[in-house]
């Protein structure tokens, strides 16, 4: 199966499920995407980027400069307390959209017509 | 609400231009760096590896782009947030800082308020009457064109005389210098209609008004040159008549009214906007037309100069212009004949307050400084008491620019919330002034908040607000932070701001000074005004005035008939003790016109014309009007032959000297036939017009010429006030119904030349106090600050055993030099301010003693209040807690 693109709106969504344990630079963001995902999602490296630039303006993530493991400069990001609320909240309405469209698409045909003559 | 972290994120990220470039570079390589590692660890050959990680990312040239333009956005956005989230802590911490200081910052807001308040309020009267009197369009090239005497007016009063329409007619056909001539006339009419008839108000113009003031009917036409040259009875309602009486119908054209005897033909509706020329007269009820060519009107003429014209230039003109016409006729009886020079007037040089509107203009600037002096060392003062604060906050390491907006913000707050209350005060006080007008002043009507001045009150005091803060803050700034946290000195204001505070003080006392010299000047001379003996009598004093124009009274004897029959009738009511028959009512004036001779010394040129004042009076005037007879006799023989005259004191001193000047000749001479006039009698001067009226100009008294007496006046003096004269309208009545009289109270007529000086004085006695109290409040603040910043210093003296006589005096003397020397720079300045308002004194000197004295004393009375509260805290200071507290 060829690895889906990334439905809009969705990226920021899981960006923030990214940082929500603990602050990240770009490409470990993206490493986990692709763990997380076990290669099933298509994501451009620079619309990541664009992501966040997009978020930290909204205020829901901030960054700072630091230094990896192997002491190599960083821009990490962390999610603000805005950025954890926004996330719960779009997890929530997002994960009631995917259930009521899932039902409605995998419903045996009789249980729709039956809805129907009620 | 903003993160904190965030927020010191954002500080970070405050940065140029090009740092945020570099670091979205910086990151873009750091990522397809570490992309190509992971891919060359899964076993690609570097090269691949490179360009698989580009591949990955996209496009570089497109990608790179549209990530700089994301973080460009950022990055503008970031600063707006962080702009707005500093503003608003400043502002709520400028709000929490006032809040703790209440009194200071009431205070504060308060001297603003008042400062600008009072200047909008004279202000937009300045600019109503002065600057923009007449609402047309180019009103800087409007004047008013008039006639007066051309030699000799000895009067005493300049007289202004409207050119008769021949006259007019003149400059119309032939005067380059304007772009228009309009004339004016108005006057009321009574409107018959069911019942009783309705008094309302008429102005005649030509057919051109409107236009010239750059409007047009709002309903119908304007009557046309053609209307006037057929006489067509056509008129024009003014457009408040036609909404309240007409109910704005349109159907009112055509239609006809009736004014006085004639009935007019509705033809149109002009705008309430098209004002008269006539400052604070309000828009006429009724517009007719004015016929340039009947040449028994005069009228009031405004024009309007073509550019580049000047007023000089205009003038000759028209001189030049009647010169010729009048030696074009022959007749000398033409009005162009008349010895008149031409006359050219600013809308503004007609408004009867403008002296004294300038000179109040003045004293509310002078007001407004010392406002300004106030805040200034208020906030001077606040800086040098949170200096701690500043230094503390600085070597904490908030930036400077930092504690410099912050200042800035709270300056600005202040003023504003002044200057909104300043509006608000100006405005009411606006609204007052014009309430209390006197009615002599009945232009002041007119005045409106002007939107200039509001503008410039708002930059004024915007202005004065950044000025304030950022000499705080530079005060501030000039202090280095480790000195005062190091020290730990409570303040440590320094010798300059002190002394800058001292000549602030000074400053305001010196201002106060100088108003409180004019106030004074002037409240004495409104005082001199009121017990100035007027040379007659007042008190009880009434004017019968009647009008004997029309055409029932065209003969002497009709008249005589008249008056003698009512003066008989008024005479039985037995409730007047004197009653007497003048030419014309007390409070008015008519001339002889013509060459004066006196008998004996060099006659003038045959050339010249005087108008001098001439009443024609009966025998018995000066005892009814209580006027002293200084020599000789009333007059003996009344006919004309006789040729008695009796003059005033001012003529017999003109004339005469000490000498007596009866028995002497004069004549008024229009021909050498005329016959010479004997002087029978001297009387005292008399001022009928008031006392600010000059009343030693030389005037004459002649027997009662019957053949005159058109507006006949009967003088009566009435034991039991107003309610005999009721009487007199009917008698009045009785003998003719339709006889115009009017009662006149002589007594109030009279008094009432005084209400414009002291509505002057009120005025400036109310900026004054303002001043002084504003003054007052500055010192106080001075004496408070230095006692508190003392009160170490205060304690140790106290300990040592000095006496508290000797602290209090230490305290007291401080504020009374500062007081003083601000009188004595107050007194000289106000010495050479004087000139300014010398031509609003009466009977008071130049350098009156009794003013300057008041000033001083008045000041440092206010001082001593200003000191008391200061003083009593420095002697209630407890020298234990004060040398501990350090």
């Amino acid at each position: 199966m060829p690895a889906l693109p990334v439905l809009k709106g969705t990226l920021d969504l899981l960006v923030l499920r990214a940082l929500n344990w603990t602050p990240m630079h770009g490409f470990e963001i993206v490493s986990w995407l692709e763990r997380a995902a076990h290669g099933a999602l298509e994501v451009e490296d620079s619309a990541l980027y664009q992501a966040l630039y997009r978020l930290e303006e909204r205020g829901l993530l901030d960054a700072e400069w630091g230094v990896t493991g192997n002491n190599r400069k960083a821009r990490y990001y962390r999610i603000t307390t805005a950025g954890r609320a926004h996330l719960r909240a779009e997890t929530k309405s997002w994960v009631r959209y995917a259930e009521t469209v899932t039902a409605i698409l995998t419903a045996p045909r009789n249980s729709l017509a039956a809805g129907d003559a009620a | 609400m903003i993160r904190e972290g965030v927020r010191r994120f954002f500080n970070l990220a405050l940065r140029r231009r090009d740092q945020w470039e570099r670091e979205v570079e910086d990151e873009i390589r750091f990522h397809l760096e570490l992309r190509a590692e992971q891919l060359a660890a899964q076993g690609m050959s570097p090269e691949v590896a490179t360009a698989e990680a580009v591949r990955r990312f996209g496009a570089l040239s497109t990608s790179r782009a549209r990530l700089l333009d994301a973080a460009r956005h950022r990055e503008h956005h970031m600063q707006r947030t962080e702009f707005l989230a500093d503003l608003k802590q400043d502002i709520s911490f400028a709000l929490r800082t006032l809040g703790r200081q209440k009194a200071w910052t009431i205070v504060t807001i308060a001297t603003l308020a008042l400062g600008i308040g009072a200047t909008t309020a004279v202000f937009s009267v300045v600019s109503s009457l002065l600057l923009h009197p007449l609402p047309y369009p180019h009103s800087d090239r409007m004047v008013f064109v008039y006639q007066e005497p051309g030699t000799g007016n000895q009067t005493g009063i300049s007289v202004t005389i409207t050119p008769a329409a021949p006259v007019v007619r003149a400059w119309m056909q032939s005067a380059h210098a304007f772009e228009a001539l309009e004339g004016y006339r108005s006057g009321p009419v009574s409107l018959q209609a069911a019942g009783e008839p309705v008094k309302y108000q008429a102005a005649e113009v030509f057919p051109t008004f409107p236009a010239f003031a750059g409007l047009q009917p709002i309903l119908g036409r304007m009557f046309s040159a053609q209307d006037i040259a057929t006489h067509a009875h056509v008129l024009l309602l003014g457009e408040q008549l036609w909404r309240t009486r007409y109910a704005a119908q349109r159907n009112v054209l055509g239609t006809s009214v009736t004014l006085g005897d004639s009935t007019y033909t509705i033809i149109g509706v002009l705008p309430s906007r098209l004002r008269p020329p006539v400052i604070g007269d309000d828009s006429p009820d009724f517009w007719m037309p004015l016929d340039v060519n009947d040449n028994n009107v005069g009228m009031m003429l405004l024009g309007r100069l073509r550019p580049g014209v000047t007023t000089v230039a205009a003038t000759r003109e028209l001189d030049s212009l009647l010169a010729r016409s009048s030696s074009a006729r022959a007749d000398s009886k033409s009005v162009a004949a008349l010895p008149f020079r031409t006359r050219l007037a600013k809308p503004s040089d007609r408004v009867r307050f403008r002296d004294s509107l300038t000179m109040l203009s003045g004293a509310v600037l002078l007001v407004l400084l010392v406002a300004c002096a106030n805040v200034a060392h208020l906030l001077l003062a606040r800086t040098a008491a949170r200096h701690r604060e500043l230094s503390l906050r600085a070597a904490l390491g908030a930036r400077r620019g930092r504690l410099f907006r912050q200042l800035l913000t709270e300056s600005l707050l202040l003023t504003t919330a002044g200057a909104m209350l300043g509006v608000l005060l100006g405005w009411i006080g606006l609204r007052t002034l014009v309430a209390m007008r006197p009615s002599s002043l009945d232009e002041l009507r007119v005045a409106h908040l002007d939107t200039t001045t509001l503008i410039v009150a708002a930059a004024l005091t915007v202005l004065s607000g950044l000025f304030f803060g950022i000499m705080g803050a530079m005060q501030s700034a000039d202090n280095s932070a480790q000195n005062t946290v190091r020290s730990g000195a409570a303040t440590s204001p320094g010798r300059r701001s002190e002394r800058a505070r001292g000549a602030l003080v000074i400053t305001e006392m010196a201002l106060s000074a100088m108003l409180i010299v004019g106030a004074t000047m002037l409240m004495r001379s409104v005082s001199n005004l009121q017990h100035a003996d007027p040379g007659f009598q007042p008190h009880g004093l009434y004017a019968v005035d009647l009008d004997l124009s029309a055409s029932r009274y065209a003969t002497p004897a009709s008249r005589i008939a008249v008056v003698t029959q009512l003066t008989q009738e008024l005479k039985q009511l037995g409730t007047l003790r004197e009653i007497t028959v003048a030419g014309d009512p007390p409070n008015s004036m008519s001339f002889s016109i013509g060459r004066f001779e006196v008998d004996g010394e060099t006659p003038p040129p045959a050339s010249t014309t005087s108008f001098v004042e001439v009443k024609s009076v009966q025998r018995n005037y000066f005892r009814t009007m209580g006027i002293r007879l200084l020599q000789g006799t009333v007059f003996t023989d009344t006919t004309a032959q006789a040729g008695q005259v009796i003059v005033n004191e001012g003529f017999a001193r003109k004339h005469w000297g000490t000498q007596s000047p009866l028995g002497h000749r004069l004549r008024i001479a229009q021909s050498d036939s005329e016959p010479w006039l004997t002087i029978v009698g001297v009387a005292a001067n008399v001022a009928t017009f008031g006392p600010t009226m000059e009343n030693t100009e030389p005037m004459l008294y002649s027997s009662l010429d019957d053949n005159a007496m058109k507006t006949p006046s009967i003088i009566v003096r009435s034991g039991s006030g107003t309610a005999s004269l009721a009487r007199v309208r009917t008698l009045a009545r009785q003998i003719d119904p339709h006889l115009p009289v009017t009662i006149v109270n002589v007594e109030d007529r009279t008094a009432s030349s005084i209400a414009t000086p002291r509505f002057v004085m009120r005025l400036l006695s109310i900026f004054t106090t303002l001043a002084l109290v504003l003054a007052a409040v500055g010192l106080y603040g001075v004496m408070a600050y230095a006692v508190a910043q003392r009160t170490h210093e205060i304690g140790i003296r106290i300990a040592l055993g000095a006496p508290r006589r000797t602290v209090a005096r230490t305290v007291m003397l401080r504020g009374a030099v500062l007081a003083l020397v601000g009188a004595a720079i107050g007194l000289v300045a106000a010495h050479w301010g004087t000139l300014l308002i010398q031509h609003e004194l009466y009977g008071v000197p130049q350098s009156d003693p009794v003013s300057f004295g008041a000033a001083v004393i008045v000041l440092l009375g206010a001082a001593a209040v200003a000191c008391v509260v200061p003083t009593r805290r420095a002697l209630a200071v407890d020298p234990i807690a004060a040398i501990r507290a350090e």
